[in-house]
């Protein structure tokens, strides 16, 4: 129900999103990852209609928003990776104003604000002032304002950030209950892979301002399905033998971390045992073994040579 | 559109500082210039001191004397001549209007000096006085004749006012007109006591002046602090208004707005109404605090209230356009440097070219020219020629100012507003 075709944005000069195509059918909860700065926000700005990209276009049931944004913007909800709200009123008082700027009024009006703060859990807070919350209870206010016209279309820009566990899964669980429940689409966007593994369906991954994979979850891993990823725990960093792994030609990435050395390795390949002999030439203690399944993460990894986080 | 404007309120008034800002600090301000400065204009009365010349053509014991002659031919019996004319020795207009221009409340105010046709123009035109008030050739006698007897035209004084000193020569006009006023009464009630039936309605006018009664008070330090802080800090409301849009924008509720498919004109519409209101009502506060606590209006005269808040609600529409021009400035540069700067330096120039500290009267030409010409200074010029009950069709010419800068300052805001909402 909603594409967007080679999106483009150009801020003075420096190129935020270029060649974007994604699109989101009726029903389906779809993810969009990125490390910072990977040109998310851009994006779903640009979705959002409070943009004007730079070329290509965004098409809702097949009609371009960019000239005629209003269907848009009423089937619409976005939750901004910003707390959008006014810090000096309560809960309550900030959905009655957004609700009323949707054309909300009387019983219905009381009606939406009691049912989103009851989709955020905040029943019982809704008359305290924004400003002294939690992180976390903001964010689900924050969540509450954009479901206040009962949006068909929901977008959600990093959501989760900042806040506490139990919030977080708080809000991890609506929106799945929203998506699977009350049928609404939703456009996540995290730079938390089990999240996105968690919550969707289909997954876009960005970098650079630019898609370089898209897929079901099951799509992106099977790249990864020739590979296969073995984690050596040590206990202590052995620069010297790191280097010689870097060197071995069958292995296709080595990464350093504090606690141990990760290898993608092509599945098959009978490199581990070359691996074991350098551990033992350079004293290397092994504390632990382990092969994994690929995951998202490690598909970012593969893709890009980056963690999602840094 | 009214959602914004409730929710906008309701921010304003959650944020304590904004409201000492806005409402404790201009009484703070009344309360100490008032005190400190109420010699300046009370006392010596400087502001609207003003010497008249009076060039004297009448002879008014001759005067007395061809009218004495004109009753005894009048044909009315000796006890009512001999009434009509005590009546009229002790009325005699030329002598009240001696006696009115010596009066002490006025000496502190008007300064006259007899002097002759030729001295007196020239005065004038060398700014020496503000006006020239002519008694001419057989006033006593013509205006006695209408007085007493009904007969004739009457006489008219001939007022010449320079243009340099408006307000002074104003309130000159408007003792004059006083004068006239309590002659036609009196001569009314002359005539009434004379037998010629109850007092008229409305008295004849006699001397050709418009029946309107004006007290010409000097302005109290208060009032005119009231009035300049008032006016003053209405501009500060432009300025926090301004500031919230920008926060608004800062922290992306903006952007929730423009989402719910709004015109970005409503929400400036909105905010341009939001300033308006809190500013009349500021205006509201202030004058009912600094009556109540300086007496510095009276809170039952109704009759004088309605000018005040006119003009007041004038500078409140004014304050709206003016938050709508800095909001523009500001959504369009996204940078409200221009509002604190609006708030840390411009409003206070204003608010000196204005005359909110003390009265321009004693500055430059250019000043005043330029004080005349900001929002604060032109609504305060109103406010005093309405608390002076000087003419009314005087207000017009600053409120026009007014109106005209609101005008101007709207079109620029609505040329200058990122029309998307995104610059
Ligand atoms: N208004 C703007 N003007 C100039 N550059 C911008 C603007 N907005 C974003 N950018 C740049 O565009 C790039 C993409 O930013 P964007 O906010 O879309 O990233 P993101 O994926 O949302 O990152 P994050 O995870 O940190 O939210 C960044 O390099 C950013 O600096
Ligand atoms: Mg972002």
């Amino acid at each position: 129900m909603l594409e967007t075709e080679e999106l483009k944005k150009v801020f003075k000069g420096k190129t935020a999103v270029e060649g974007a195509s994604l699109y989101l059918d009726k029903g389906e909860s779809v993810g969009l990852l990125g490390p910072n700065g990977a040109g998310k926000s851009t994006t779903i700005s640009m979705i959002s209609t409070l943009l004007k990209p730079t070329s290509g276009d965004v098409r809702l049931n097949g009609k371009s928003v960019i000239k005629n944004p209003s269907e848009m913007r009423r089937v619409l909800g976005v939750v901004p990776q910003e707390i959008a709200l006014y810090g000096e009123l309560t809960a309550y008082e900030n959905l009655k104003f957004f609700g009323r700027i949707y054309g909300l009024s009387g019983k219905a009006l009381e009606t939406a604000i009691q049912r989103s703060l009851e989709l955020v859990g905040l029943m019982e807070r809704q008359k305290e002032i924004v400003k002294t919350y939690s992180g976390g209870m903001k964010r689900r206010v924050n969540i509450a304002a954009a479901m206040m016209h009962e949006p068909e279309v929901i977008i959600m820009d990093e959501p989760t950030v900042g806040i506490d566990p139990q919030s977080r899964s708080h809000i991890l669980e609506m929106v799945r209950q929203l998506n699977q429940e009350k049928g609404l689409t939703v456009l996540y966007t995290s730079h938390y892979m089990e999240e996105v593994e968690r919550l969707c369906d289909r997954v876009y991954i960005m970098d650079h301002g630019k898609i370089i994979a898209s897929g079901t979850k099951e799509e992106l891993k099977s790249i990864l399905s020739s590979e296969e990823t073995v984690w050596i725990e040590l206990d202590r960093p052995y620069p010297e033998f790191f280097k010689e792994l870097q060197s071995f030609e069958m292995i296709k990435q080595a990464t350093e971390t504090e606690k141990g050395i990760k290898l993608i390795l092509p599945k098959g390949s009978r490199v581990l045992g070359k691996v074991f002999q350098a551990s033992e030439r350079h004293q290397v203690q092994i504390i632990n073994v382990n092969v994994q399944t690929p995951s998202l993460e490690d598909v970012f990894l593969h893709l890009t040579g980056r963690k999602l986080r840094d | 559109m009214y959602a914004f404007f409730k929710k906008d309120i309701l921010v304003l008034f959650r944020d304590r500082t904004e409201l000492v800002v806005l409402l404790a600090m201009p009484f703070i301000l009344i309360a100490i210039l008032g005190f400190a400065l109420s010699g300046l204009l009370s006392g010596n009365s400087e502001v609207l001191s003003m010497e008249v010349a009076i060039v004297q053509e009448d002879d008014e014991e001759q005067g007395i004397q061809r009218f004495a002659e004109e009753l005894g031919k009048s044909g009315l019996p000796a006890d009512a001549q001999n009434g009509i004319m005590a009546a009229a020795e002790e009325t005699s207009p030329s002598s009240m209007l001696q006696e009115i221009l010596s009066d002490e409340s006025l000496s502190s105010l008007v300064t006259a000096k007899e002097m002759d046709g030729a001295a007196a123009t020239h005065a004038l035109e060398e700014e020496e006085v503000v006006a020239i008030l002519t008694i001419p050739e057989d006033f006593t006698f013509n205006a006695l004749q209408k007085m007493m007897l009904g007969a004739g035209g009457g006489s008219e004084l001939e007022l010449l006012i320079s243009d340099y000193a408006a307000t002074q020569s104003e309130v000159f006009h408007d003792i004059l007109e006083e004068f006239v006023w309590s002659l036609n009464f009196e001569s009314a009630i002359a005539r009434a006591a004379d037998g010629e039936g109850a007092v008229p309605e409305e008295a004849q006018p006699l001397l050709g002046g418009v029946e309107s009664v004006s007290a010409v008070e000097p302005i109290s330090s208060f009032q005119y602090y009231t009035i300049g802080m008032a006016v003053m800090f209405a501009l500060f409301v432009g300025a926090t208004i301004s500031a919230m849009a920008y926060v608004e924008k800062q922290q992306f509720v903006f952007h929730r707005i423009l989402l719910s498919d709004h015109h970005p004109y409503v929400y400036l519409g909105a905010k341009a109404i939001a300033a308006a209101l809190v500013t009349f009502l500021q205006f509201c506060i202030l004058f009912f605090f600094s009556s109540l606590i300086f007496g510095a209006f009276d809170l039952t005269d109704l009759s004088f209230w309605p000018g005040m808040l006119l003009i007041a609600f004038s500078l409140a529409i004014c304050v709206g356009s003016l938050a709508a021009f800095l909001i523009a400035l500001t959504m369009r540069y996204n940078n409200d440097t221009i509002t604190t700067v609006f708030a840390g330096g411009v409003v206070t120039v204003f608010a000196f070219l204005g005359g909110s500290f003390t009265p321009t009267e004693g500055m430059p030409a250019f000043v005043q020219q330029l004080g005349g010409w900001t929002p604060n200074g032109a609504s305060l010029n109103a406010f005093l020629i309405w608390i002076q009950n000087l003419d009314i069709s005087m207000l017009w010419e600053p409120l026009s100012r007014v109106f005209l800068i609101t005008f101007l300052l709207l079109i620029l805001s609505l040329l200058i507003f990122p029309r998307k909402g995104e610059a």
